[in-house]
């Protein structure tokens, strides 16, 4: 029984994974530091998973176990560095279509995020996800209209920190 | 936003770069121990609730207490100990409860807040046995001033002398204010480094909702 557990659960995260790499590439920086967080929001999902009933889609719920890791239970270990290390992140940056000044502006644009708190991040990225408003509202145990102003202020935020 | 846009683009493009992990190695990360702010605050909240409890051990009165044929004295120490294990009990209860409470699937706002209450109800029976050893050194004090023969000569120093009374009043308060800075120090240390970023998001998150 616990085996079968497990057999579906790997499977499962083993297919999503990418939501969990997405959260890491966002809040940590350095390939130890993402490794670490990418443990730990798997260990959680394990812990979770008993009670994972199956009226959610693996990815929704997953969403919201990996965000609450990554913002509240994960300490940040010593190896993690601070500081953003936005040169390890150039990785992403591929050669198809390359066009100078548009990577240039992605870089910046990463760069930005990098400079939101912890739940500026969380907005930002579940903005990137596509969720609509109600799913972010829901996820983190705000109202909708509130969601969208505070979507607004990230906005502009992130056009002062570009625009100095 | 033109930059938020071009940023979305980029990032769905790179949705499935990243390097990917083996079901073999997932079967390993879930058996490799949480490394969590929650269960490094179940542990010290453990010890905290440990501590605070047979503090009271350390405050051993009877000896004293009972050279000065005061039975009721005694009786009523006695009670109080049973009134103590009574409320470490009813914590200890609602302490458990709350700390099941803690959840990775609710939302972020619920998951911050149970952590924080949990931490809490320990914090409250931390400060209530300090207050319970403060009220039994302050008694036993006045007790053993008021009855013990051998204090009598203290006594009639004091009762003429209001500067060594000042004096031993001051020492007493002083000796009560180190303890307590003591504890103070303690938990800006310990919790103020596992807890500094949460108390920053909870507040962070409370501010969009108003």
């Amino acid at each position: 029984m616990s085996e079968n557990l497990e057999q579906s659960f790997v499977a499962q995260l083993q297919a999503n994974q990418n939501i969990i790499h997405k959260i890491c590439r966002l809040y940590t920086a350095g390939e130890d530091a993402h490794k670490d967080l990418f443990q730990e929001i798997t260990i959680q999902l394990w812990k979770a998973y008993p009670k994972f009933r199956g009226d959610s889609k693996f990815s929704t719920w997953t969403y919201r176990v990996a965000l609450n890791t990554a913002i509240t239970l994960y300490r940040k270990t010593k190896r993690t560095i601070s500081t953003v290390d936005y040169e390890s992140h150039q990785h992403f940056v591929k050669d198809v279509d390359y066009n100078y000044e548009e990577e240039e502006q992605i870089k910046l644009m990463y760069k930005a995020v990098y400079q939101l708190n912890d739940i500026e991040k969380a907005l930002v990225f579940m903005y990137l996800e596509d969720k609509d408003y109600q799913e972010i509202a829901e996820t983190l145990g705000i109202s909708e209209v509130n969601a969208r102003v505070k979507m607004n202020r990230i906005k502009g935020k992130l056009k002062k920190i570009l625009n100095p | 936003m033109k930059e938020l846009d071009l940023l979305k683009k980029d990032w769905k493009k790179n949705s499935d770069s990243f390097q990917q992990i083996s079901e073999k190695e997932i079967y390993k990360m879930i058996h490799k121990r949480s490394s969590s702010i929650v269960k490094w605050i179940f542990i010290i909240s453990i010890l905290e609730i440990s501590v605070s409890t047979f503090s009271n051990i350390f405050l051993n009165t009877d000896d004293v207490l009972r050279k000065m044929n005061h039975p009721e004295i005694l009786v009523a120490l006695e009670y109080l100990t049973y009134f103590n294990y009574l409320v470490g009990l009813i914590f200890v209860y609602i302490f458990y409860k709350n700390y099941t409470t803690i959840s990775t699937t609710v939302s972020t706002k619920s998951l911050m807040s149970a952590i924080l209450r949990t931490r809490k109800t320990v914090q409250y029976y931390v400060w209530y046995n300090l207050g319970i050893i403060v009220i039994i050194s302050i008694f036993s004090f006045l007790i053993v001033f008021l009855y013990n023969p051998d204090m009598a000569l203290l006594r009639e120093k004091l009762a003429v002398d209001e500067k060594a009374m000042a004096t031993t009043i001051g020492i007493l308060f002083f000796v009560i204010l180190a303890f307590f800075g003591l504890f103070w120090c303690f938990y800006r240390l310990v919790y103020g480094t596992l807890l500094r970023r949460l108390y920053a998001n909870y507040k962070e998150l409370k501010k969009i909702d108003f």
